[in-house]
């Protein structure tokens, strides 16, 4: 499939661009599959676990983002994720990530994707990183436009 | 009158029961002082109450007693036995003392008059520990109420949800599908298939919430199919893989057992999830001998059951009070490190045609 090499080559340069250890770029599947989300490109990821999980809308960082439409991050997953709530994030558990940050992948006006930074080591996600990844985001990946809905 | 022997006897066996009984008897004259009383009365009053009943001051007696219970009042003065011996309701009735180290606990009490004595008798006989059994007993029930009231809610509220609000959604999916093909422009036909999304997004979370309120195959097809659905669920949500095993096959239980079976098996998932820090979970789910048993095992980070718990402690704490609704026991095996196991066993005798819910 062609946009698969696109998605795939684009998600690693995204990595190289920002530094980050762990790239993971969520979509929503097509009608066959009820449109669920789930985790369909990485880079720099440990194993392929990933690819199991399915997020429900609300649920886990790309359930979050997908539905509020705004960016999100856990600057250090230990001090901002109590212990009892981890599983509820299992991208962080598979891919063994300590500081992490999530933006909206927008396209046509609506939330098409979710494309998550994060680092294993003990360098930090900040605000202005999450600031450039969001318009970096904007840009358009893909087939996805980038196109914001903006309240006229 | 009773021959002689017979009499002597009575007194004697009546001076052992003063002396020897748990009940409290006092004797007062009509002042209200006090003649005598048993050791277990005395028992009752710290040593300066006790010096001044013996001294004979009236009404010392107020001094350990906080009033009985009457029609109107849990705890009253007015009209007090004390005062109105002859009263119909003092044969027996309810009565507070301040005991010594046990504070005021409740007595059954009776308060009569020997005839052509001038004397008057109290005997009390301790109820905390009736109190006490007639408590947990009503908590029992009580829980046993809240539990069914809880599920019978869900059930209800997640057959709406499935039934109703879902099927509507359903059809207007449909509608939208079948409007799809009625035009040809591009633009339009774009915001539709957005729409259908959105909207086929909201129908699989609307159904997820019914199924997490309460599954409808736990009502229409037992345990087995469930918990095979539940732990699909847990798989996809939470990338944790849960091995299960069971020999139940299609054996449908009284609602009431399956409900506890299935919701302690939640409970106990949900916590290895939490607290364990593993990939995987086991879970075996068997008939044996005329009993349900469930097992849930992980070996994750363990715990050890004396240490003060991560989380609130209600979740173990419910299993078993879960459990005890239908005569279960759980019990629960931990070690820091190595991991752990909880096991639930059900009698299945009289839980098989349970009245329902």
């Amino acid at each position: 499939m062609n946009d698969k090499v696109n998605y795939q080559r684009e998600l690693d340069e995204i990595r190289a661009l920002f530094g980050y250890d762990f790239m993971a770029l969520a979509l929503a599947e097509p009608a066959e599959y009820h449109y669920v989300i789930k985790w369909k490109y990485a880079s720099g990821n440990l194993n392929e676990r990933f690819k199991d999980i399915v997020l429900q809308s609300g649920r886990g960082i790309a359930g979050m983002v997908f539905k509020t439409g705004k960016p999100f991050m856990f600057a250090s997953v230990e001090q901002d994720v109590p212990r009892d709530a981890m599983f509820n994030y299992p991208i962080i558990r598979t891919e063994r990530l300590t500081s992490l940050g999530a933006v909206p992948v927008w396209n046509d006006t609506r939330v098409a994707g979710v494309l998550l930074g994060g680092y294993r080591n003990d360098q930090r996600v900040t605000l202005q990183m999450m600031q450039e990844l969001n318009e970096l985001a904007h840009l358009g990946i893909g087939a996805l436009n980038g196109k914001e809905y903006t309240p006229s | 009158m009773k021959p002689m022997h017979e009499q002597e006897q009575i007194n004697r066996l009546m001076s052992k029961l003063y002396s020897q009984s748990r009940e409290a008897i006092f004797f007062f004259n009509t002042a209200g002082r006090v003649l005598y009383m048993n050791p277990a009365a005395e028992r009752i009053v710290d040593d300066e109450v006790l010096r001044q009943l013996y001294e004979g001051h009236a009404e010392t007696i107020c001094r350990v007693c906080r009033g009985y219970m009457s029609e109107t009042e849990l705890r009253t003065c007015i009209a007090c036995y004390f005062t109105n011996p002859e009263s119909e309701r003092f044969s027996s009735f309810q009565v507070y003392l301040d005991t010594v180290g046990k504070g005021v606990i409740p007595y059954a009490a009776s308060y009569h008059t020997l005839a052509d004595e001038d004397v008057h008798v109290l005997m009390l006989r301790d109820l905390s520990q009736q109190f006490k059994t007639q408590e947990s007993f009503y908590q029992n029930k009580m829980m046993k109420h809240v539990i069914h009231a809880q599920e019978n809610e869900r059930r209800r509220i997640s057959r709406e949800l499935h039934d109703s609000v879902a099927q509507e959604l359903m059809s207007a999916v449909i509608d939208l599908r079948v409007l799809k093909y009625m035009t040809g422009e591009e633009e339009l036909l774009k915001k539709m298939r957005q729409t259908e999304e959105s909207m086929t997004r909201l129908l699989d979370d609307i159904r997820n919430l019914a199924v997490e309120l309460r599954p409808a195959a736990l009502d229409d097809f037992g345990l087995e199919a469930a918990f095979r659905s539940h732990f699909k669920r847990i798989q996809q949500s939470y990338g944790v893989t849960i091995g299960f095993e069971s020999n139940l096959d299609q054996q449908r239980y009284g609602s009431e057992l399956e409900t506890v079976v299935y919701r302690i098996g939640q409970e106990a998932i949900l916590n290895a999830l939490k607290y364990a820090d593993v990939d995987h979970i086991e879970l075996m789910l068997r008939e044996e001998n005329g009993r349900i048993w469930l097992i849930i095992e992980d070996h994750g980070n363990g715990f050890d059951p004396a240490d003060d718990p991560i989380g609130t402690g209600l979740g173990l704490y419910g299993m078993q009070e879960r459990a005890e609704l239908v005569g279960g026991k759980v019990s629960i095996y931990s070690e820091k490190g190595k991991g752990t196991r909880i096991t639930l066993d059900i009698p299945i005798i009289s839980n098989t045609h349970g009245e329902g819910q």
